[in-house]
């Protein structure tokens, strides 16, 4: 199971849960690609069991929620156009 | 004539390893969060720069901490013995920034372009970003770079120092705030027409192109560069754009801005030491090229609680611009010292009180200015005040200014949405409360009204003076 991280801008017990939304979220493998960021649409649970991504949830300015989410990645969503 | 100054920053880190003011790390340190540690801790303790050697995951590079994070290091730059006061490497940057100035010197076959990138192979996770701090929002691959740009209908080119996350391996994100030179050029004239912006990214460069590209000056960085050199910075056109870059830049990252597209990014531990802005939308970079070095070194600014070079650098030139743009408006100060440790929001005016409400008038000027929208105290002191020694104006604050009539505020000045005290309403619009503290005595004040300082220099006859200091060592005392 890949292991990832995701930022929040509202109060964790405020987190939307099992609903699709776009967000950010970081791969956490180890490695030069560690942190690598991508947008992707989601659905996350506070269940940690309950999808198949394990996710940790940071608060809008870097605090670590200390349990970890679950989460399914529906797709990745590329924001950059294309031909620049 | 060329002042005494170095080229690239190997030869500078070389000279603070001589002098003691750089350490060299052979070890393997980890890009993930120790290599902040060290220069975080090296920061906190006023310490040495850091030149890391052996990153894990990346061979071949290296990366250098804390550059320019002590005024040691700062007079190592100008050429000046690491010991210099503070007044004398200030005095060194006034007279070389009000001198003859030089355009760049444009010249091929850069050390900066010995490696080209482009395409896939342009890829910025290949290049060892640190983790600053456990709880950024990524790897900052700028936090000692300048991002050089040119404006859209006019020849103004700037080199402004902006934050830049990596965010995957073609795109980074950063804040480009509207009131920065930068800000005016991306806000106002590209984004509204869709025109992407060309940029190009200068990673770890010479030490006083990074001075300038932090100083608020009157001029072109590259212009004001060559006046800091006393002859013509050396630069180099991109492989992609017609931007020119320093040629003796260790990393050059070449892209365009994308019109109307942003990126979360942050948060980031900023300049005042904490982390205050949360993870938003801010201005998306797509990278086309990389160029560097052979064997490049990379650089990182550890910001946080002081001292770290970003805090050092910027009270510095802040201070000494505000200096001179004082003194063009007439106003007879003694001289202008912002103290890094209040991570230049605090700065400190000597004057000669010619007339009423002198203090007023410098904080209005100052808080009017260009610079203004990066400070929200000044502190006026008068012409016998020490504006360097830290007890001196502690004293002057804590016993010249009256709590009532000698503190102004004005509550609608232009802020950055950094400022820590600031509301979030304040952030959002770029708000920010300043204030003057007038140190000085009323003038109004009858002679016989006015205090006498109780100092040894002050209330001694000269020849008491001069016995106690010529017999000081035989009455026992060291120093």
């Amino acid at each position: 199971m890949a292991e990832w991280d995701t930022y929040i801008n509202v109060n964790f017990k405020d987190m939307p849960e099992e609903i699709e939304q776009v967000t950010v979220i970081r791969d956490l493998t180890p490695g030069k690609y560690k942190y690598r960021s991508t947008y992707a649409k989601i659905i996350v649970s506070k269940d940690p069991e309950k999808y198949p991504e394990k996710v940790w949830v940071r608060l809008g300015r870097g605090q670590l929620i200390p349990t970890p989410c679950s989460m399914k990645i529906l797709e990745f969503v590329n924001i950059i156009p294309k031909g620049l | 004539m060329a002042y005494k100054y170095y080229k690239d920053n190997r030869a500078f880190i070389e000279a603070c390893v001589k002098t003691g003011d750089a350490v060299v790390i052979n070890e393997e340190v980890d890009w993930d969060l120790e290599m902040g540690a060290i220069v975080r801790r090296t920061c906190e303790k006023k310490g040495p720069a850091v030149l890391f050697k052996n990153i894990k995951d990346y061979p071949g590079f290296e990366c250098v901490g804390a550059p320019i994070a002590t005024y040691r290091r700062l007079a190592i730059a100008f050429g000046l013995d690491p010991d210099t006061p503070i007044p004398e490497i200030s005095k060194e940057y006034l007279r070389r920034t009000t001198g003859k100035s030089y355009p760049p010197k444009v010249i091929t076959n850069a050390p900066c372009q010995e490696v080209i990138l482009q395409g896939d192979d342009a890829n910025i996770l290949n290049l060892p970003a640190p983790m600053v701090h456990d709880g950024d929002g990524g790897r900052y691959i700028g936090t000692w770079q300048f991002v050089v740009a040119k404006d859209l209908d006019t020849p103004f080119i700037n080199w402004g120092m902006y934050r830049q996350m990596a965010f995957d391996e073609k795109t980074m994100a950063g804040p480009v705030l509207p009131f920065s030179d930068m800000g005016k050029m991306w806000h106002n004239k590209y984004q509204p027409k869709n025109i992407p912006m060309p940029f190009a990214v200068v990673v770890n460069p010479d030490p006083l192109s990074a001075i300038a590209s932090c100083a608020p000056a009157q001029i072109a960085e590259d212009e004001f560069t060559s006046q800091l050199m006393g002859e013509p910075v050396e630069i180099v056109k991109c492989v992609t754009c017609d931007l020119y870059v320093p040629a003796h830049a260790e990393i050059i990252i070449e892209g365009v801005l994308v019109p109307n597209v942003t990126i979360d990014e942050a948060p980031f531990g900023e300049y005042t030491g904490y982390r205050t802005s949360p993870r938003e939308p801010r201005t998306a970079y797509y990278v086309k090229a990389i160029t560097m070095r052979k064997q490049p070194i990379m650089a990182m600014s550890n910001m946080g609680v002081p001292t770290d070079e970003g805090q050092l650098l910027r009270s510095f030139s802040l201070g000494l611009e505000m200096d001179k743009m004082l003194r063009d408006q007439g106003i007879p100060i003694t001289g202008v010292h912002m103290l890094p440790e209040s991570t230049h929001h605090l700065t400190v005016v000597g004057v000669k009180p010619a007339y009423p409400n002198i203090a007023t008038q410098i904080g209005q000027l100052v808080f009017g200015s260009k610079l203004g929208p990066w400070f929200h105290m000044v502190v006026v002191v008068d012409e016998k005040t020490n504006i360097y020694d830290k007890d001196e104006l502690i004293h002057a604050l804590c016993t010249k200014c009256h709590p009532v009539n000698g503190i102004r505020v004005e509550p609608f000045g232009v802020g950055t949405p950094l400022n820590p005290f600031a509301t979030p309403a304040e952030r959002r619009l770029g708000v920010a409360g300043k204030v003057i503290f007038d140190c000085t005595f009323p003038l109004d004040w009858e002679a016989s009204d006015i205090p006498i300082k109780v100092s040894f220099d002050n209330v001694y006859p000269k020849d008491i003076q001069e016995k106690v200091l010529a017999k000081w060592k035989t009455y026992g005392f060291k120093e």
